[in-house]
């Protein structure tokens, strides 16, 4: 028994000595996985490979990405160089100092980029929406939502809907229901008067909302089960339900419209490189075009949209008319008072 | 402890097991939310403040002590069963109660959504027979998390159950049986005292890890069936380390008490019963 | 008298074949999906086919986090299994009255949130420079699949006789053999049950393992990054396929057994 002991640990020992090492010349890109990194792999990757010589190794981290980079940073040793940053994680990003301030020298030389794009501590690779989805086939005699008065409205449209889990953005949607116009938004919810008129608001809706939906993916299944016959989601997610013969109609009036980045982890020893792939990631056109075939979440990329036939622009929501009824959601707002307003959302929930 | 450490040997792999992955780790964790930067008290004053976060920790418990209870009562006359037949054949049965586990607790949760839906095998069945002319929401209720929940912690309380009952002597219900008690006398005076431990482990291990669950709450049930780990996925993702961790004390510390609790009341009964 | 018995235990058997039933049926609803050929679970599909399966067994990525998974539940199990036997013996023979602290602190990663855990670990790996070590991923594992083993080989181990193991040493066995002769064999069917627990403790667990591995990945793993983007019904062909490669292995093994007996009886 004690030799056992004694083999078993000096094995464990060893083991641990032999952790893997990430060679030199290899920049560690964190990505969420799945068809994005499948995307990446082909249209951005060999592109930064080709141009600098350097490997990318692909990490996907979703869930814990912001709780893994904020361990590295503050262990003073970052694992990432470069990693996807949601729209709701920037601010969060930012005010915890987790991300290298962009160096747009490096990443947009000739300027390029349009302004919305070049943002301090990521450059914008995508947007996207948060938009009502609505099941066609199931909603009364084919009728269809145009604003968020209609999603408050059950008698015209009865039956069960959802909402994301979570104040964001449905405080803007009751707000924008309750007659507040889309420039105001931020400024009545910056008053106490107003979040608990958007709270009010959403207490009339809540009896027909049976389930709040806490990933995009169980959106869809609840659509695609006929559990609820409106529901947001982010608008990605609509085409593999008309593929699968399910009739969505997306609302894009009333949309939030969101923006992700490209951030560099703060104190990463590979700074030179990451910036490179960031310009390669934000002005390849080409790319941009071919990821788009993938997934309808366009960059800005110059002449990126005019150059796309008319089918695949108008799923897009930097489309003219798509983008026309939507707000831009003020993700600073929402890292601001987050904490409060979930506190208040939990007991709201539970009433 | 300490000297209890030097008498056995035995005990050194798990608690390096224990010490260097679970103890050291979680300490720093704890440590790098309460001092942030210096020592303070906000986060539990946080927690005492607001009533919401005690009532879900109420409903928590509440789930829990009924999921738990439910799997007994139901686990023990299966492990029964099992104890019952000819060792070659125990072994299969046993099989048989592994297989779910083969299945991930995610897919195991869309399982039921096809069951319970609106558009549901149920649902159509009972509108099929004329029993109800509207779909009757089963999903995102109390009983639609309770019912997900028992099939998955079902396994572990009928083998724990099972383990404990394979050892006792069936000779003592023979001998019982031959002094002339009847089957059901000897069953209660014999059989059951002596399962009773290996019941009352299945339970609170079923307990333990109800109190902790998030996935099928979050799926199946609706906004107020949502447990202390949802809430603390939520401050997780939010970065908020020092509140996570005080709900995370509040639910360890919760979970312990009530197991002290549990183990008081299972003894109590035991007395009863013999 | 006897009436009154078959009809218990035929009342017995009907209960444990209802509960069987309502454990596995998800099996029911998987197994359909599984065939379906559209991009995503629907039920009952639209078309039936073999899609999900292709996708699954020609995707080096679902392969390799299929055969990673297995490889590190099979580790930690072991490992589990070991050291939480070893634990038993200690805590019911050795500790004494610290038996209840030791019980305690050995079974409470039970109730801690993974996500505990698994950034506590995490940021041991990453001082230590361990991070994406299989080996602390296994070691992991093996902790959080210890407080089952020592609670289920634990009340088993209560029940046991021990005047048999103290008459094999006054029959001249050393401590070891006495053991191994007298205890070990009634630790079998709870021991057996234990690594099987700690095998699947490990096979399911996501969050830990997304924490500390970096460029590979374990079957939770790849579930979970399938379920980020678009649901499809792999999930479901890869229940399908555990389970039926496990129910064949095990009825084929059972058949093999069955033959040696019947040979010997020869």
């Amino acid at each position: 028994m004690q030799r056992l002991l004694r083999t078993t640990a000096v094995g464990v020992t060893a083991s641990m000595l032999m952790s893997a090492a990430v060679s030199a010349d290899t920049l560690v890109l964190s990505t969420s996985g799945g068809v994005v990194a499948e995307a990446t792999m082909k249209y951005f990757v060999p592109a930064f490979e080709k141009e600098t010589g350097w490997k990318v190794q692909q990490v996907s981290a979703e869930g814990t990405r912001m709780a893994e980079i904020e361990a590295m940073v503050r262990a003073g040793n970052p694992v990432w160089d470069v990693s996807e940053i949601s729209a709701s994680n920037y601010p969060i990003g930012v005010q915890r100092g987790l991300l290298e301030e962009v160096n747009y020298e490096l990443v947009d030389p000739e300027g390029l980029l349009p302004e919305i794009a070049r943002a301090k501590y990521g450059v914008v690779t995508a947007s996207y929406s948060t938009v009502l989805m609505q099941n066609t086939a199931k909603s009364p005699e084919g009728k269809l939502m145009t604003t968020w008065a209609d999603f408050w409205d059950t008698e015209t449209f009865p039956g069960p809907r959802s909402l994301r889990e979570g104040p964001e953005y449905n405080l803007e949607f009751a707000l924008l229901a309750d007659g507040v116009a889309i420039d105001d938004l931020y400024t009545v919810l910056a008053t106490p008067e107003g979040i608990d008129r958007a709270f009010d608001k959403l207490g009339e809706i809540r009896e027909s909302i049976p389930v709040w939906w806490t990933s995009g993916a169980q959106s869809v299944q609840l659509l695609t089960d006929g559990e609820v016959i409106y529901a947001t989601n982010y608008n990605g997610r609509a085409s593999a339900m008309v593929k699968a013969g399910i009739p969505i109609s997306i609302m894009w009036n009333g949309g939030a419209l969101h923006t992700t980045y490209l951030g560099i982890v703060k104190g990463t020893k590979n700074l030179e490189a990451a910036h490179a792939y960031l310009r390669v990631r934000a002005t390849n056109t080409e790319s941009q075009r071919e990821y788009l075939n993938f997934l309808p979440y366009p960059g800005s990329a110059p002449g990126l949209l005019e150059s796309l036939p008319q089918e695949v622009a108008e799923q897009l929501p930097t489309y003219p008319a798509n983008l026309a009824g939507q707000y831009v959601a003020n993700e600073e707002f929402w890292a601001a008072n987050i904490e409060a307003l979930r506190e208040r959302w939990d007991e709201w929930l539970l009433e | 402890m300490i000297a209890a450490l030097k008498r056995s040997v035995l005990i050194w792999p798990a608690m390096l097991l224990i010490v260097a992955l679970y103890l050291v780790p979680s300490f720093d964790v704890i440590r790098s939310s309460l001092f942030d930067p210096d020592l303070t008290t906000r986060h539990i004053d946080r927690l005492i403040d607001r009533p919401v976060f005690m009532t879900v920790f109420w409903r928590t418990v509440q789930t829990s002590l009924i999921v738990a209870f439910a799997g007994a009562l139901i686990a023990w006359p299966v492990a029964y069963f099992i104890n019952a037949q000819p060792r070659r054949s125990q072994f299969l049965l046993i099989f048989l109660i592994f297989i779910p586990l083969w299945m991930s607790v995610l897919i195991r949760s869309y399982a039921w959504l096809v069951v319970l839906g609106r558009d549901g095998v149920v649902n159509s069945a009972m509108l099929g027979m004329g029993l109800t002319t509207e779909p009757v929401q089963m999903l995102f209720t109390p009983a639609a998390v309770q019912l997900a929940m028992l099939q998955i912690l079902l396994p572990i309380q009928i083998v724990t159950t099972y383990g404990a009952m394979t050892e006792i002597d069936l000779d003592l219900m023979r001998a019982a049986r031959i002094l002339g008690a009847r089957q059901g006398q000897a069953l209660r005076r014999v059989f059951i005292p002596l399962s009773f431990d290996g019941a009352m482990t299945g339970m609170i291990i079923a307990f333990m890890l109800s109190m902790g669950f998030f996935i099928t709450p979050a799926l199946l049930g609706g906004p107020r069936d949502r447990m202390l780990g949802n809430l603390i996925e939520v401050q997780v993702a939010q970065l908020n380390w020092g509140f996570a961790s005080a709900l995370g004390l509040l639910l360890l510390f919760g979970t312990l008490g009530c197991v002290i609790v549990l183990r008081f009341c299972g003894r109590m009964a035991l007395r009863v019963l013999k | 008298m006897d009436r009154q018995r078959t009809l218990g235990s035929v009342l017995l058997s009907a209960w444990f074949w209802l509960i069987v039933v309502f454990m596995v049926f998800p099996i029911f609803v998987i197994i359909p999906l599984s065939f379906g050929s559209g991009d995503l679970l629907q039920f009952p599909p639209q078309q039936y086919g073999l899609r999900w399966y292709h996708a699954y067994i020609n995707d080096p990525l679902w392969m390799q986090a299929t055969w990673l998974s297995f490889k590190i539940a099979l580790i930690s199990g072991v490992i589990a299994t070991i050291t939480g036997t070893m634990a038993v013996i200690a805590l019911e023979r050795h500790l004494g009255r610290s038996r209840v602290a030791f019980t305690y602190l050995i079974t409470s990663p039970i109730i801690v949130p993974h996500i505990f855990i698994a950034l506590g670990i995490f940021i041991f790996a990453l001082r230590n420079g361990l991070s994406g070590s299989q080996m602390l991923l296994i070691g992991a594992h093996a902790m959080v699949a210890l407080p089952f083993v020592v609670l289920i080989i634990g009340a088993s181990y209560r029940q046991i006789d021990p005047t048999i193991e103290r008459a094999a040493r006054v029959l001249g066995a050393g401590p070891m053999r006495a053991f191994m002769v007298a205890t070990f064999p009634s630790l079998m069917p709870a021991g057996v049950a234990a690594f099987v627990f700690a095998f699947f403790v490990s096979f399911d667990e996501l969050i830990i393992a997304q924490f500390l591995l970096k460029g590979t990945e374990t079957l939770p793993m790849r579930i979970w990054a399938n379920l980020q983007l678009d649901i499809s019904p792999t999930v479901a062909a890869v229940a399908s396929l555990l389970i039926v490669v496990t129910t064949v292995a095990m009825a084929g093994a059972e058949i093999l057994r069955r033959r040696a007996t019947q040979k010997l009886a020869d």
